[in-house]
């Protein structure tokens, strides 16, 4: 249905997920300075390091936001982040779940119809899924993906025969 | 019920299962499912579709084909812990083949030609190094390929396929630093 859409309908839906996009990757940035603080050695250089590349996606969205003629959603001065950070294991979790709403977040600009800002969408999914894979310390199947995205296995759903 | 209808209609051998849930949702309530007869175009989708299918299939080939060595006599613990190492991502390729084999609607009776057989060596797939070392050198290699050419595919899909697609090659592209650890691990180093 969605690819019927009026060119306008259209514009809109793209700037909605970009500004969803931006608002992920605004709280990203202030979170992993919170996940920072708490890490020492490599895990440290590895938050200071995903911290800019959050930045630097956070400027590429507000120069697509801008090229379409919107204003870019502004940071918040803090955000309520989805858990308390209290030693080096908090701060990987945080992460984690950054980076996990951030693939989300990447997924919705997949959606859209315009290749440039799907295949700039479809980058940054591996980005954050890699970034959160590292977190983690292990790998997922579907990144990003909600488990009602994704058909139950079994009857019905698989190739027939 | 979609499975029957789909059938029943010769002219439509296979069809996107999200593109034709999405009508179907529509007249739900008056029990008709006679909107199937102007069903969505079929042809570019189905064969994106089909070749990420045949892709999966043949990462999980590569997969096991390098399990089976590492299962095999006097593997001893290297190839036990490379093993070990080396299943969740089987498992990873399984999902990902489960969740785009139920995107394609088969009609129950169509030949199994329509679906690339997943036994023997599949076309397109390469033969895999037997050393330890160069086997996984050989499947990294293959996960950085598969999620490229995922993306690629997923410039031309639909919306609902392009997701999945982005998806999948994000999971294949955090494969290649789990196998460059297993690389720099005892496991790795045995070949």
């Amino acid at each position: 249905m969605s690819r019927q859409a009026s060119p306008a309908r259209q514009a809109a839906g793209t700037v909605s997920a970009l500004q969803a996009a931006l608002t992920a990757e605004h709280a990203a940035v202030y979170g992993y300075g919170v996940a920072g603080a708490h890490l020492t050695g490599s895990k440290q250089a590895a938050a200071s390091r995903d911290w800019v590349a959050h930045q630097e996606a956070r400027d590429k969205l507000e120069a697509l936001l801008r090229a379409r003629g919107s204003q870019p959603v502004a940071a918040a001065v803090a955000y309520r982040l989805p858990i308390r950070v209290r030693n080096s294991s908090g701060a990987a979790s945080l992460a984690v779940l950054l980076e996990d709403r951030i693939t989300t977040a990447y997924l919705g600009l997949v959606a859209l119809d315009t290749i440039t800002v799907r295949k700039f969408g479809a980058l940054q999914v591996q980005a954050s899924a890699l970034r959160a894979a590292y977190w983690r310390g292990s790998t997922v199947a579907f990144p990003g993906l909600p488990a009602s995205a994704l058909a139950a296995p079994g009857p019905g759903s698989g190739s027939g025969s | 019920m979609l499975r029957g209808t789909v059938a029943a209609d010769p002219t439509r051998r296979v069809v996107l299962a999200a593109a034709a849930l999405l009508p179907l949702a529509a007249v739900s309530g008056c029990g008709s499912v006679d909107v199937l007869a102007t069903p969505p175009s079929e042809a570019p989708d189905v064969g994106l579709l089909r070749s990420a299918i045949a892709a999966e299939q043949i990462m999980i080939a590569y997969y096991g084909t390098v399990l089976h060595g590492a299962r095999g006599p006097g593997g001893g613990s290297a190839a036990a812990g490379l093993a070990a190492a080396l299943e969740p991502l089987l498992a990873e390729h399984r999902a990902h083949l489960a969740q785009l084999q139920s995107r394609l609607i088969i009609p129950v009776g169509t030949s199994a030609s329509a679906s690339p057989s997943p036994s023997g060596r599949a076309a397109g797939a390469h033969p895999v190094p037997t050393a330890p070392a160069a086997a996984i050198a050989f499947l990294q290699a293959a996960e950085e390929a598969a999620a490229t050419a995922l993306l690629a595919r997923l410039v031309t899909a639909p919306s609902s396929l392009a997701q999945l697609f982005a998806s999948i090659s994000a999971s294949e592209a955090t494969h290649v630093p789990v196998l460059d650890a297993v690389a720099r691990g005892p496991a790795g180093q045995a070949g």
